[in-house]
């Protein structure tokens, strides 16, 4: 485990040439609020933040807080009756507002794309996991049958699954959950995506799978410049991968800073809350690299 | 349950066809305004004073016809559904009970049955064991029996593997407590729910056997054997055929929309099929080919 | 799978393809002999239970032939040369031996070949119950689809109502209004009888058009429903989300994802229609005036033709568990993931 925790602060250092402000973000939520039509209620209650390419923001918080349906309002699928009343999300300086479905379905997957938790539920069950990845690649990058199918394995192999010729020709029900959220994940950047959302991607998933899994995002994104948003109920994770933070609670954006900052100096109760919980749990751990760094 | 059906406006107006259509059976004959089997002066007349549907070709009433044939549809589609109902539920129960080898054969039996062209099956039995359409019921009965079967073990089987009963059985319950105590409040729903759909099929099959004119002996007035007679006649009558036709399917109707109402206001039914198809797929024994695919 | 895995990793990709070929193959062996291993006993007991029929019913051959008033030393002689005074098994055995070869004995009523009996009306029942199970395929489909597709606007209402309607129509109720209407009254389709393809494709299909449709109405309502209900639950599954965020257009979502799961339920719904549509023709053709397969049936039963009886019946279990097979296997190249444990 020192040499993943290791690893996570290694990674935390912006890369060279990849200055935070420099970019021009891929990402900037301002101010959005989420309100439920049918109820009449407003369910999120501002939420901002901006991501340039290699870099991570995290959400916590616990279920209900808002944090799930914001990732949705950035992939353009809200719930029915669920729209954004208030704020704009931009991506790639493209407001999503204005995005008519032919342009959003342009945008999924070739510029922003998602991983949930509960990976098996994701795949078509009746379909092999690799054609669903080289289904990807075809309709994406109009990638000619064969080389789509090497792609997809190439794919796999990256994701570092064990003996990607057998896995692409695997379906849903034949693989486990850790194996499923890597397919997952070789689906969800097959079109080189700019803008990766991890919506609870490591929530079901094993203390030793989940911490691969992590590894696993951050390596793509160190290689490949991808920007993350990580959602969980878990700190730890979020102490791991990334470089800021937002702590919501009942939708609202309670605290929102550096990750270093927060967890060492929180300043709301809930945060705290949060993380006296946690340290019962090794966070400690952490925090300790934290301050080694 | 039944005030909840009734709170459906649906289900209101299906009891009350169905009502209509009990009393019709009871009471036929009696309204009838003429002797059935009278044969008139006026074959094939238009409708008139007299005779409110005309008269067939013999001259007979039809509007008595009509009334006193209610009865042998109403009786044997009662007879279809509860035959069925006996055949079927006491295995399907059992089935989760009494072992593999019991589970087996009457699965297979099952399947045998649903795979059977009913209607044709129903034909030969009926025309080879004797011409009475009592015999012909039962036999139709047993032939659709499968779905009472299947309904009662997926609702048994459901509740076989719930916690709760589980916990009972480990802290010493009988199964006959179980079955008595936790299977029949979940079984009675899908089974009451099957049982309307199949009064609705029972109909379809008096009217089919009685239009090819088996089971009941040709002057007795039946809704099929109305049709049959119309069928002749439609370059004179092509009215005629309307009103046995509509009975049958408001009838029909009325049985569907009433299964309907039963299966959205027991939430269990749904949920115990959905509960035992998930059972199936994990069981070798009973995930059987399309034949037996169950409760619609 | 375990051959895969025993490969060593550079395996020429010849032999890579040669064993995914093998692979798919097994799994379709795999899946057709367990759908034998189900359908074996179904046919068995199916057929022993038709056999029992003669038994059953007390009829001999003898009535037929020699009438009531045949002293029994003539029934005996009769009896005994149609095999009847042997043990029951040993009839069975022998009849059973014959269905094998595809013989189905003699009629008792004028001593014809059943099996060519049954071959000449055969021709004319699948004409129709094939264009029946296209019609009630293709508008079955289309209408659960576009109900499914539109759902709960008032497309999907009217569709729904109009399934509730067709559903409650017994097919010799839609058979008799379909003559009055269309045969007798508008002089559009021939009212009764028959044409073989050989005769005309125009005449045949004239004449098969009406009874396909009164077949078809229970076909198009059933397949209708589930496909509807199927479609919506599976627009509900995660995986549909999963394909929205990987920027596939809804058109791939709907017939790669979303149509290939929602499939399944309806074509087991065809699977359990099968028996019904087959045994429905008996009706039908009584009121289309054909001389089918039903038709046959029926003759034969209301003459006591017992022979003739097991004849039609047995080759309508053949046609229902080959139909099935068929099934199984479609399903389970659609629905792999329906096969498992199965």
């Amino acid at each position: 485990m020192s040499t993943l925790s290791q690893k996570a602060a290694a990674i935390r250092q912006p890369a060279p040439g990849n200055a935070a402000g420099t970019a021009p973000p891929v990402l900037s939520v301002r101010d959005v609020r989420i309100t439920d039509r049918a109820g009449g209620r407003e369910i999120v209650h501002g939420v901002g933040f901006t991501l340039v390419p290699g870099r991570t923001v995290g959400i916590v918080g616990e279920s209900g807080s808002g944090k799930t349906l914001t990732c949705r309002a950035a992939l353009g699928i809200l719930p029915a009756h669920f729209e954004v009343s208030h704020g704009s999300i931009e991506i790639e300086g493209r407001d999503i507002a204005d995005l008519s479905p032919a342009q959003w379905t342009a945008l999924r997957g070739s510029t922003i794309s998602a991983v949930f938790q509960d990976p098996a539920s994701y795949l078509n069950p009746s379909i092999t996991v690799g054609a669903q990845v080289a289904e990807v690649l075809r309709v994406k990058k109009g990638v000619g049958r064969r080389a789509a199918r090497r792609e997809a394995v190439e794919l796999l192999d990256a994701v570092h699954l064990r003996d990607p010729e057998l896995v692409y020709g695997q379906y849903v029900h034949e693989l486990s959950g850790g194996m499923l959220q890597r397919v997952l994940i070789a689906a969800a950047v097959a079109a080189g995506p700019r803008i990766l959302i991890a919506d609870e991607a490591t929530t079901a998933l094993d203390v030793t799978v989940q911490a691969e899994i992590l590894d696993l995002l951050a390596d793509l994104r160190d290689r490949t410049g991808l920007a993350l948003v990580v959602v969980s109920h878990d700190l730890a994770v979020v102490a791991q991968l990334c470089d800021e933070v937002l702590v919501m609670r009942e939708g609202e954006v309670v605290e929102h800073g550096p990750t270093r900052e927060v967890l060492h100096h929180p300043r709301h109760d809930y945060t705290r809350l949060l993380i006296a919980e946690h340290q019962q749990y090794g966070l400690e751990k952490y925090l300790a690299v934290e301050e080694d760094a | 349950m039944l005030r909840r059906v009734l709170a459906l406006p649906s289900a209101r107006i299906a009891v009350a066809v169905l009502a209509v259509i009990a009393l019709l059976a009871a009471l036929g004959p009696l309204l009838a305004p003429h002797d059935p089997l009278a044969t008139g002066d006026h074959p094939l007349g238009a409708a008139s004073g007299t005779h409110w549907l005309g008269t067939d070709y013999l001259g007979r009433d039809m509007l008595s016809r009509l009334l006193d044939g209610s009865r042998v549809s109403v009786l044997g589609s009662l007879e279809v559904a509860l035959t069925a109902l006996a055949v079927g539920v006491v295995p399907g129960i059992l089935s989760v009970y009494l072992g593999r080898a019991f589970e087996w054969i009457t699965l297979r039996l099952a399947d045998t049955l649903v795979a059977l062209p009913f209607l044709l099956f129903a034909v030969a039995v009926v025309a080879l064991l004797g011409n009475g359409i009592t015999q012909a019921m039962l036999v139709t009965g047993v032939l659709v029996s499968p779905l009472f079967y299947r309904v009662s073990r997926a609702a048994t089987l459901a509740v076989a593997r719930s916690p709760y009963v589980e916990a009972a059985v480990i802290g010493g319950a009988s199964i006959g407590w179980v079955v008595r105590r936790h299977v029949w409040a979940k079984v009675l729903p899908p089974v009451a729910v099957a049982l309307a759909q199949t009064v609705g099929v029972g109909f379809v099959i008096v009217s089919s056997l009685t239009f090819l004119g088996i089971g009941v002996q040709p002057p007795a007035p039946t809704w099929g054997g109305l049709l049959a007679s119309d069928l002749g006649y439609l370059s004179q009558r092509p009215w005629a055929p309307v009103t046995p036709a509509l009975l049958i399917m408001v009838t029909v109707w009325a049985c569907n929309v009433l299964a309907d109402a039963l299966r959205d206001v027991s939430g269990e039914a749904g949920r115990a099929l959905v509960l035992a198809r998930r059972a199936r797929d994990r069981r070798p024994a009973a995930a059987g080919p399309a034949p037996a695919g169950g409760a619609r | 799978m375990t051959t895969t895995q025993a490969q060593p990793p550079a395996v020429p990709v010849a032999r890579r393809t040669a064993a995914r070929v093998r692979h798919t193959l097994g799994r379709a062996l795999a899946t057709l002999a367990r759908s034998v291993a189900l359908f074996v006993p179904v046919f068995l007991v199916a057929t022993f239970v038709t056999f029992a029929l003669r038994s059953l019913s007390g009829l001999s051959p003898a009535r037929l032939q020699l009438g009531e008033q045949a002293t029994p030393e003539a029934i005996a002689r009769v009896e005994a040369q149609w095999g009847l005074d042997r043990p029951f098994l040993v009839q069975y055995g022998d009849w059973f031996d014959g269905l094998l070869h595809g013989r189905l004995g003699t009629s008792w009523t004028n001593g014809a070949d059943i099996s060519s009996l049954i071959g000449t009306g055969l021709g004319v029942s699948l004409s129709v119950a094939t264009f029946a199970l296209i019609i009630g395929i293709v508008f079955g489909f289309g209408l659960g689809t576009l109900a499914a597709l539109r759902r709960t606007t008032w497309v999907d209402r009217a569709i729904t109502g109009f399934v509730t309607l067709i559903s409650v129509m017994p097919a010799f109720v839609v058979g008799i209004v379909l003559v009055a209407v269309l045969a007798v009254g508008l002089h559009l389709f021939p009212s009764a009888g028959y044409m073989t393809p050989q005769q005309g494709l125009g005449p045949w299909l004239a004449h098969i058009t009406l009874p396909a449709v009164a077949l078809s109405f229970d076909v198009v309502a059933d397949v209708a429903r589930q496909l509807r209900g199927s479609l919506v639950a599976a627009y509900r599954e995660n995986y549909v989300t999963g394909a929205v965020v990987r920027g596939l257009s809804p058109r791939r979502i709907f017939f790669r994802h979303v149509l290939r799961n929602g499939l399944g339920p309806a074509l087991a719904t065809l699977g359990l229609k099968f028996p019904a549509l087959v045994g429905a023709s008996v009706v039908t053709e009584w009121v289309f005036g054909l001389q089918g397969f039903g038709r046959f049936a029926n003759d034969s039963a209301q003459s006591g033709d017992v022979p003739a009886v097991q004849g039609v019946l047995v080759v309508s279990i053949v046609l229902v568990v080959v139909f099935n097979l068929v099934v199984n296997l479609v399903l389970a190249g659609v629905t792999p993931a329906s096969q498992r444990g199965v």
